[in-house]
């Protein structure tokens, strides 16, 4: 038996390139948005989890400073994820099952700018057997469109189609960092970053934060005249070493996407963390999502990256399709780890 | 940057180069690089001018220096309009003595003091050194005044969104005022 949750607030920060604040400063006006959009009291939270990552910030115990923004005195019952905020989220959503308390805030952060991702990444997800070849995320993720190339599930004009269409969407959200009228030819006259992935088919490096706040049911109904319902949503895992796995396709997005209903019913709208072009059409294709499912109307992960951030953000903005543009029922995805391994999805319903 | 390497081996004795690789040693290290915030601009440049300032809470009335630009306890952001500027001296509320362990990287080597000061007037600054006090007559309680690091010296390379008030190239430290310690009931509430 599992209860209903609804998604009553929601809040994002712009995503910068570098932001001079630090990220407990622009959390703050973040977090307070998601509470007042929501209409609670921020002492009537029964719960609050964060994603954030200290690799990130380059400084121990910065998830802690986070809370700053939280207001957590007197002491509020509180938890961490060194993950994205969806996983918070998800973390959240399974302490609102207990029924004891009614309300949660979720939040997600990062700042990408002080630090070199290519080198940070690595070392935080294995500074054993990756570091050392040096397989930063961007090497993985072209190792992952190259085998996707050659096995003939995706081309590069595909890739180049899916950036450009991303930019578009991006044109009208104020909180994306990249956006234009591009025309794909062009863009694929550009020369590789890494082969065979172009600038464009690569996210920004971003600073930025999220936060949503959840509600049970009865709460929900109560705060809300259009709460967005999680109907579903489930995590699943695939094998840590890349070279293990068929880069070419997502067990566990096919499994989550499985478990939290998306085939269930017609999909209107899906918000992938598709951080690499390539990586939309795989995403897809594992979630069975075809050409009448409108896809990352935010610009998605290739318009505002916020590491630790833009997983909870394909959330929110699945929940504005919802709650702002009339849509039923939404698919979002968050990632995690290298070129795909692991995958959140949940499906989101109106009334 | 990484940087690798195999075990050094002893320098007497000769290595088999056929010998399968147990281990390695795998040095690494990551720069960061961040933007100074703002309020905390505003403290560095105001050290420059032998000022101490620091952003009082409309609401609680606390204060904080550095200021961070809001009151964690009251959630609200504080701005330029609530900037205070806080007398220089104060009370040793409480001390840490760190013994220096000669890890990598570490430049001390005897024992030294950081303290947590509460100001005349309010406020409160962590991480301050005592220079020229032996560590074993640092106590709470000792009225101290700041000691600026003279014209022409004076920088805030140190000041970062990361220290906290530890400002050693403005503030070369505290030195002991001579008059007698506070009573403990002067600061027994505000120890941190
Ligand atoms: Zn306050």
């Amino acid at each position: 038996m599992v209860n209903d949750i609804a998604i009553v607030g929601y809040a994002q920060s712009p995503s910068w390139r570098a932001s001079e604040l630090t990220e407990p400063q622009f959390l703050f006006p973040v977090i307070s948005e998601a509470i007042e959009r929501a209409g609670v009291e921020r002492r009537e939270i029964g719960f609050t989890c964060a994603g954030s990552c200290d690799y990130l910030s380059g400084q121990t115990f910065a998830f802690v400073m986070n809370l700053e923004a939280v207001g957590a005195w007197p002491p509020i019952s509180e938890s961490h994820v060194e993950m994205d905020g969806a996983w918070a989220l998800y973390e959240a959503w399974v302490r609102l099952q207990h029924g004891d308390i009614d309300t949660a805030l979720v939040f997600g952060s990062g700042k990408s700018s002080p630090g070199k991702p290519a080198e940070i990444y690595p070392l935080q997800m294995d500074p054993y057997t990756l570091t050392p070849l040096g397989a930063d995320p961007v090497s993985l993720a072209a190792l992952q469109a190259r085998a996707m190339l050659d096995a003939g599930k995706i081309t590069e004009r595909e890739m180049a189609e899916i950036a450009a269409r991303s930019r578009k969407s991006a044109i009208g959200n104020p909180y994306a960092q990249v956006s234009g009228d591009d025309d794909p030819e062009a863009l694929l006259k550009e020369p590789y970053v890494t082969a065979p992935l172009r600038r464009h088919d690569l996210p920004p490096i971003s600073d930025g934060a999220c936060a949503i706040v959840l509600a049970t049911a009865d709460k929900a109904k109560a705060l809300s005249k259009r709460p967005v319902w999680i109907r579903g949503i489930d995590h699943r895992i695939d094998i840590h070493q890349p070279g293990m796995r068929d880069l070419t396709e997502s067990p566990s997005t096919r499994l989550a996407g499985k478990k939290a209903g998306v085939g269930d019913a017609k999909v209107d709208v899906a918000e992938l963390s598709a951080t690499f072009s390539h990586q939309e059409k795989l995403l897809c294709e594992e979630l069975g999502l075809g050409d009448d499912v409108e896809i990352n109307p935010s610009g998605g992960a290739l318009a505002a990256n916020p590491v630790m951030a833009v997983g909870l953000a394909r959330f929110a903005e699945a929940a504005r399709q919802i709650a702002e543009h009339g849509k039923h029922r939404v698919v979002a995805h968050a990632t995690s780890g290298q070129a795909l391994q692991q995958n959140l999805v949940a499906v989101l319903e109106g009334d | 940057m990484t940087d690798t390497k195999q075990p050094d081996s002893k320098q007497d004795e000769a290595v088999d180069p056929n010998a399968p690789i147990t281990g390695m040693d795998y040095f690494m290290k990551l720069e960061y690089h961040e933007l100074i915030c703002p309020v905390v601009r505003e403290f560095a440049d105001a050290l420059m001018e032998k000022r101490l300032i620091g952003h009082k809470c409309p609401k609680c009335s606390l204060i904080y220096s550095p200021p961070r630009g809001y009151c964690p306890i009251c959630t609200v952001q504080t701005t330029k309009a609530d900037e205070i500027e806080m007398q220089t001296r104060g009370i040793v509320t409480n001390y840490t003595v760190v013994t220096p362990v000669q890890y990598y990287g570490q430049e001390e080597t005897e024992p030294f003091a950081k303290v947590s000061l509460q100001l005349d007037g309010g406020g409160n600054l962590s991480l301050q050194d005592l220079p020229g006090v032996p560590v074993e007559q640092v106590r709470s309680g000792m009225r101290v005044e700041i000691v600026w690091a003279p014209d022409g010296e004076r920088h805030v390379d140190d000041v970062t969104n990361r220290s906290w008030g530890s400002a050693e190239g403005a503030i070369r430290g505290w030195k002991p005022t001579g008059e007698p310690d506070a009573d403990p009931s002067e600061y027994s509430d505000k120890v941190f």
